[in-house]
């Protein structure tokens, strides 16, 4: 273990580049479990998908790039919303509480996972998507990609965009009053069943959105959901706010962790980082204190 | 045969495994997405220990079921008091640190794992072809077998329910919820490390990819296909996933890793499907085969053994249902002042942020006495009850229990000294019979305590048949005894307000606190519930009643503290209270 300071330049240009991307990961996870409840694993789903959509509409049927990266947002937003509808909303009807409807997506995930793998190929069902116009910069010993680069703003401005939709639009104040209060924003007539749809399209797109930056940076791979979904709970649990800039900053921070942990520690030993920091927080965050409150609050209130 | 000892092999390794996580999820509740990276450390361990210290297989095997023991208690630690979905990212994170350590860490193998394990043999015998390791492999099965059914099927596996129902109401009745959950995930982890263990020395290797988050899926698929809290379910959960790749691999005519694939599309569509029709599994958690056999019209194996032939018939208890008279009025004749006070409060205060809850209260619950607290909604009654039962801690202020000082005690302990109550909303264990509920209260029980339970299972039996009748005792004093095979989850709203107060009863405690035992109850309830609160002083409890039933309460109450904003204002019989223009204002609204 030697400390490599000079890769810091680097290193920190690589932590705010997938930091801005676990944000956005982490937001799109945070508003559907927030808002809906759901303990959304197939989130997962939705990511690969929207890559393979990309690729085999850009590479396979011929389609220019811009028009399939804008096809495959869509068909990760439908596949959200088509989860809530098939899946998790019959089963919260039917009395399944937040594990029935975990193990459902779970089982999702697997048959998504492995569909994909029986489809491109058991072995290697890597598929790159190419065409976008990469141009490598190097600013002050720092390298990065126009890639990186579009990636990065198209994140903080989706979060802004996100941002502003509920704070300051009538259908994000609905959004919020639901996250609030579900049970008060029925009485008060709100339509809570479409606001979860709405709410399982955006943070879906915006999974979709990085899924095809993903294919397009690295590749499209079949377990490539999972790893980032799992970062996504690891940000969306660490959030200690639910708004969007609050959410996209715990990205940041942990995808700074993350890299800079790279001056110490080579990069095989990333995850442990990010979820050894996981770890930590879970088991000494005021959990105690915050359960404990609440139970308070039930039974005071009841 | 060679091939079928290899297939028998695989299903007890799984089965094993899916037992041990099935303690976790169906029993106690706790789900672990981490216990196939927790086996994983039992299997690197012996594989380390064997390659690099040359170390024995029976040394080795122990050493290694040791050391998950170990880490799953580390993994304990931090789970005590997590939500579920907390508990389900905590142990996901594990499982990915643990996973990642063993692919990054060139001591352990990398990506390939620990190879060239030594041929494990035992008193000389070498256990090289799966038919010689299956016979080694199906004693050891068959000895985890056993303490999982003696830790499942018994008072034991009774407290881990009752944990994964409704933990502030387990220890609300005395147990120490803590002790259990470590003690279970250790006891999981040990019997995981045990068998990942054995898996490496079957083939001889240690490697990332047999003990990886997707394996870990796997075994919690296992698990709930075959019924979460059932005995026998995750035996038919693991052997039907195990076998299925096989056949599939052998009637499509497909290479192994294609009919993998589709064996896991397969479960994972069958997990959401079974989660729509069957959320409990293939063999649900109270399942009975001579139930299943009564209902396809087959003789019953051991007749005469009816369904519901459980509970005997209702004794003549203090309250017996069919008992038509309304309640009684509280003795007129008897000298509050003059009985010893069992519990004394002093100058107790309790704020959340700026409001002050409970603000400098005073009172004394004396023995035998029904004591009625009234005061209007939000005036701090029942964060009292919660700081006298240790639920939350005082800012300040004694709280003495027959002399002794309790004060900022944990809940399962004051239950312990004689101090419990019951909740506002109920709180029963609903997955559990009635009896089961009522009989979960009975206090030093050995079969909750693990060295008892598997050392001394004379004492155990004595004592669970003591339980039992205890439980149906307190269940006709409040009539119910008819019910005792019941679900608590099929009662009505007031059933299970007499249930809660058997199962008060049946903790032993003499000072009982009751959060509203009758609100909310249906009007035909109201008498019936009175009565049984009526007959307490007479089995020599202290009695404490938080009401808004002001009709109700004026038959039961001895003795009134008039509660509002935090203090005790006055206090006196209720019909004195409530002679009074001004707390009649200030607790009707003015």
């Amino acid at each position: 273990m030697d400390f490599r300071g000079e890769l810091f330049p680097q290193l920190f240009t690589n932590g705010v580049i997938n930091g801005s991307w676990y944000g956005v990961l982490g937001l799109g996870f945070a508003l559907i479990l927030t808002v809906t409840g759901r303990f959304h694993l197939a989130y997962a789903v939705t990511y690969t998908l929207a890559a393979y959509v990309a690729v085999a509409l850009s590479q396979d049927v011929g389609i220019p790039l811009g028009i399939a990266f804008f096809l495959a947002v869509v068909v990760a937003s439908l596949s959200g919303v088509m989860t809530e509808g098939v899946v998790y909303r019959p089963l919260a009807a039917g009395g399944g509480g937040l594990l029935g409807i975990f193990i459902a997506s779970l089982g999702l995930t697997i048959v998504a996972e492995n569909l994909i793998r029986l489809t491109w190929g058991a072995g290697s069902a890597s598929r790159s998507l190419v065409g976008f116009p990469l141009r490598p910069f190097t600013v002050l010993g720092v390298t990065f990609t126009s890639l990186d680069m579009a990636a990065v703003f198209t994140a903080w401005f989706l979060v802004l965009a996100l941002a502003f939709f509920l704070s300051y639009t009538p259908w994000g104040r609905i959004v919020n009053a639901v996250r609030v209060n579900p049970e008060m924003a029925r009485v008060v007539g709100i339509n809570t069943e479409r606001v979860h749809w709405l709410v399982f399209a955006i943070g879906s797109a915006l999974a979709g959105v990085f899924a095809v930056y993903a294919a397009m940076r690295f590749a499209a791979v079949p377990d490539m959901g999972l790893q980032q979904t799992l970062i996504a709970f690891v940000v969306a649990f660490m959030a200690l706010g639910t708004r969007p800039v609050s959410v996209a900053l715990t990205g940041l921070a942990l995808g700074l962790v993350e890299s800079l942990s790279g001056l110490f520690l080579s990069a095989q030993w990333a995850p442990v980082v990010v979820f050894g920091v996981l770890f930590v927080y879970l088991a000494l965050r005021p959990v105690q204190l915050r359960l404990a409150l609440r139970q308070v609050q039930r039974l005071v209130t009841a | 045969m060679e091939y079928r000892f290899d297939i028998a092999n695989q299903v007890l390794i799984f089965v094993v495994l899916s037992l041990s996580l099935n303690l976790l999820i169906g029993y106690a509740g706790q789900v672990s997405l981490a216990h196939a990276a927790i086996a994983g450390i039992g299997g690197y361990a012996a594989a380390k220990l064997a390659i690099a210290n040359g170390m024995d297989f029976v040394p080795s095997l122990v050493l290694a079921t040791l050391m998950a023991a170990a880490a799953g208690a580390f993994l304990s630690v931090p789970a005590l008091r997590l939500t579920v979905q907390h508990l389900i990212l905590l142990t996901l994170a594990a499982a990915v640190v643990l996973v990642t350590i063993a692919n990054s860490t060139r001591d352990l193998g990398g990506a390939y794992g620990l190879v060239g394990m030594p041929v494990p043999s035992i008193f000389g015998k070498s256990l090289a072809k799966p038919s010689q390791f299956f016979w080694f492999l199906l004693c050891v099965s068959a000895i985890c077998a056993l303490l999982y059914w003696r830790l499942a099927d018994s008072p034991y596996g009774r407290v881990l329910r009752a944990l994964r129902e409704d933990e502030l109401a387990a220890r609300a009745v005395g147990k120490n919820v803590f002790v259990y959950k470590v003690q279970v995930f250790a006891l999981a982890s040990a019997m995981a490390g045990l068998m990942g263990a054995l898996w490496a020395y079957y083939l001889r290797l240690a490697s990332p990819v047999q003990f990886n988050v997707t394996q870990s899926l796997l075994l919690v698929t296992m698990v709930i296909f075959g019924g979460m809290g059932s005995l026998l379910g995750p035996v038919v959960g693991a052997a039907l996933i195990v076998v299925s790749s096989p056949i599939l691999e052998k009637n499509l005519d497909i290479g192994a890793e294609k009919a993998a694939l589709i064996r896991l599309v397969i479960y994972g569509a069958a997990l959401v499907v079974l989660m729509r029709l069957r959320p409990e599994g293939l063999i649900p958690e109270h399942f009975s085969f001579r139930r299943a056999l009564a209902r396809l019209g087959l003789p019953l194996p051991g007749a005469g053994a009816a369904a519901g032939q459980q509970s005997p018939p209702p004794a003549a208890g203090a309250a017996d249902p069919a008992a038509p008279a309304g309640p009684g009025q509280p003795d007129a004749g008897i000298d509050i002042a003059a009985r010893t006070p069992v519990v004394t409060v002093e100058g107790l205060r309790k704020a959340f942020g700026g409001i002050v809850a409970v603000d400098g209260v005073d009172l004394a619950l004396r023995e035998r006495v029904v004591t009625g607290l009234v005061g209007p909604n939000g005036a701090g009654k029942t964060t009292l009850f919660n700081l006298l039962t240790g639920v939350i801690p005082p800012d300040g202020g004694t709280i003495r229990l027959k002399g002794k000082d309790i004060t900022g005690m944990t809940p399962d302990a004051i239950a312990r000294l004689g101090m419990a109550r019951s909740f506002q909303d109920v709180r029963l264990f609903l997955r559990m019979t009635v009896l089961e509920n009522v009989m979960l209260a009975y206090s030093r029980h050995p079969g909750e305590h693990l060295p008892l339970l598997l050392g001394a299972p004379l004492a155990t039996s004595r004592a669970e048949r003591r339980a039992r009748e205890l439980a149906l005792e307190c269940l006709s004093f409040v009539g119910l005894v008819d019910k005792a095979g019941m679900l608590a989850g099929g009662l009505s709203f007031g059933e299970q307000k007499l249930v809660a107060i058997a199962r008060l009863l049946a903790t032993g405690a003499d000072v009982l606190l009751l959060d509203e035992p009758i609100s909310g109850v249906d009007p035909q309830w109201v008498d019936r519930v009175a009565l049984v609160i009526r007959a307490l002083p007479a089995q020599g409890k202290t009695v404490c009643v938080v009401e808004h039933n002001l009709y109700a309460l004026g038959q039961l109450a001895d003795h009134c503290y008039f509660m509002e904003s935090g203090r005790i204002t006055a206090e006196g019989s209720l019909q004195e209270l409530m002679a009074d223009p001004r707390l009649i204002a200030a607790y009707f609204g003015a």
